[in-house]
């Protein structure tokens, strides 16, 4: 259904002005990957946190406050470094399985972070369980790392 | 300069050669393992040292002391550093040769020991006197090396993922 849209990406002016480039694919790539750190430590000092090991002196929704700003500015990034490696490499994504697997998990990561994970880490001191906190971070963890970081790497490596 | 070089080259050929280097490198699945949980490693190290470096700067995390962030981050970030060590040790050994001639291999490593460097100088020269900032935005000295750790950890993942590119392959 998406094919011609994959292949329109595939033979557009971008994907021909990144290829023909030495240097700008591979940066891009390398980018994508500062952007994967800014973004996976602030999602994972929370998710520590709420696991009930790191900033433990400190209230979950402060550290949750504080990292907000740079879950956002990481995301940002990653997805404007990410759309032209998409771009440059349509039809290998189109008909990769990993690429298929980070695509549908991405959004419900995206949401449960905004909704469930931000509620419960802004919730009042004491109004949810350690053991529900334990449980949301665990969730986060393996949507971001398990369905979109490693799916992600395994699109080079297997095509 | 390569006469220099040479002793080095020795210990990475004679990896190569061995049978575990072998099999590791014709592995079908193994090697991408190891890439793959490298990655994974990194994104705990180098993720909770940039949440510690952007504290130091003075724009993130400023809700907490940094004396607090400090301490209870470092064994996750030391955590997150033996497990990246391991794993890039590990894809050394598999395919010595290749990342022996290899730059960015080169300016990587070359990049990690000026980022520890930097961490080391920071804790000895503007650490001592945390009490009097650990609130705040810290002084200019511990701004700057949180700059540098922010940069110097940023060059090192470009230059590691640059090591697939070759251009300057020279064997």
């Amino acid at each position: 259904m998406l094919q011609p849209y994959f292949q329109a990406m595939n033979d557009s002016s971008v994907a021909k002005f990144i290829s023909e480039s030495l240097w700008v694919y591979p940066l891009d790539q390398a980018i994508h990957l500062v952007f994967l750190a800014l973004f996976a430590g602030s999602i994972l000092i929370l998710d520590i946190r709420l696991l009930g090991f790191g900033m433990r002196e400190q209230s979950v929704a402060k550290v949750a406050r504080d990292s907000t700003p740079w879950v956002i500015i990481g995301f940002l990034g990653l997805v404007a470094t990410g759309v032209p490696q998409l771009i440059q490499n349509a039809m290998r994504e189109y008909f990769s399985e990993f690429f298929w697997i980070k695509m549908y998990v991405l959004p419900v990561a995206l949401i449960y972070t905004f909704t469930i994970r931000r509620k419960v880490a802004q919730a009042e001191e004491g109004r949810v369980s350690p053991v529900v906190q334990k449980v949301v971070a665990v969730v986060s963890m393996l949507l971001w790392f398990g369905g979109v970081t490693i799916p992600s790497r395994l699109i080079g490596l297997f095509t | 300069m390569s006469e220099f070089l040479m002793p080095i080259r020795a210990v990475f050929e004679a990896v190569a050669n061995s049978e575990n280097s072998i099999a590791l490198r014709e592995s079908q699945y193994v090697w991408s393992l190891f890439e793959v949980a490298h990655v994974v490693c990194m994104c705990l190290f180098a993720g909770l040292i940039i949440m510690m470096d952007l504290r130091l700067l003075g724009i993130g995390n400023m809700q907490t002391p940094f004396s607090q962030l400090q301490k209870r981050l470092f064994p996750w970030q030391m955590l997150g550093m033996t497990l990246s060590s391991i794993t890039g040790l590990i894809l050394v050994y598999g395919d010595p040769m290749r990342f022996y001639s290899n730059i960015f291999f080169w300016m990587k490593m070359s990049l990690m020991v000026i980022a520890a460097v930097n961490a080391w100088a920071f804790h000895y020269i503007e650490y001592f006197n945390v009490d009097s900032w650990d609130n705040k935005v810290p002084p200019y000295g511990a701004k700057l090396a949180g700059a540098l750790g922010l940069g110097l950890w940023a060059f090192v993942i470009v230059s590691g993922r640059l090591i697939p590119y070759n251009w300057f392959q020279n064997y």
